[in-house]
């Protein structure tokens, strides 16, 4: 596989591990990945966002014996230093949906240098996810 | 000079998916084609993982073995990466 095109719109921090992991696992491997965060997700592409991540939903109360777990599995337990290691692979683009930026308070004074931008929908679906080998939504 | 001797060992002991293949991608870049990489590992998946990986990225999975859920992996390099 050459090119991955994920999708994240879940911002609780269980439901982010997977795509992260997965876009860690393919760029690795020297496959180019493109990550387009939208709805409550684009918050990860903020340091404050980013922060305020935890586990939500019925098991909220074992956020802490999560990132535990993360740890000992070997990756960094906070979000942006997820994203900080994802990057460092050299294959990995982050973007933030314009839509989701406007809505949640998402703009360049706030947005993560790991970022690639505040994008359009669309250009995403066509330029990245339409020419991808594989495309994940989460 | 033992063509089957190891050049470098990972332990990923105690790690989990997605670190043991995120850290052997890493550790093959630094070996020579014809170089070995041992890989020790206690995540299960890479039992699945690891031949896969061989596969796909052109490297040589020469021996595999399993004692006391402890996996043991010797790959040799073939393809530049």
């Amino acid at each position: 596989m050459k090119s991955m095109a994920i999708v994240v719109r879940d911002d609780s921090y269980d439901k982010l591990l997977t795509p992260f992991a997965f876009a860690y696992l393919q760029a690795s491997e020297g496959c180019q990945v493109d990550m387009l965060f939208v709805n409550w997700a684009v918050l990860a592409l903020t340091e404050k966002g980013a922060k305020e991540i935890r586990i939500q939903g019925d098991h909220a109360d074992q956020d802490q014996w999560v990132r535990e777990q993360v740890t000992k599995a070997g990756l960094p337990n906070d979000i942006n230093a997820l994203i900080k290691a994802l990057k460092a692979t050299g294959n990995v683009n982050f973007y933030a949906c314009s839509l989701a930026s406007q809505i949640f308070g998402v703009d360049k004074s706030n947005l993560i240098p790991e970022a690639e931008g505040i994008i359009g929908a669309s250009w995403f679906l066509n330029e990245k996810a339409n020419n991808a080998d594989h495309c994940q939504y989460f | 000079m033992d063509k089957n001797k190891i050049t470098q060992s990972l332990d990923t002991s105690g790690k989990c998916c997605p670190m043991p293949i995120v850290d052997t991608n890493k550790a093959i870049k630094s070996l020579h084609i014809g170089e070995i990489l041992e890989i020790i590992a206690t995540d299960p998946g890479t039992r699945s993982d690891i031949p896969s990986w061989c596969e796909r990225t052109g490297n040589e999975l020469l021996s595999f073995r399993e004692e006391n859920n402890i996996f043991n992996y010797q790959v040799r390099k073939l393809k530049s990466s």
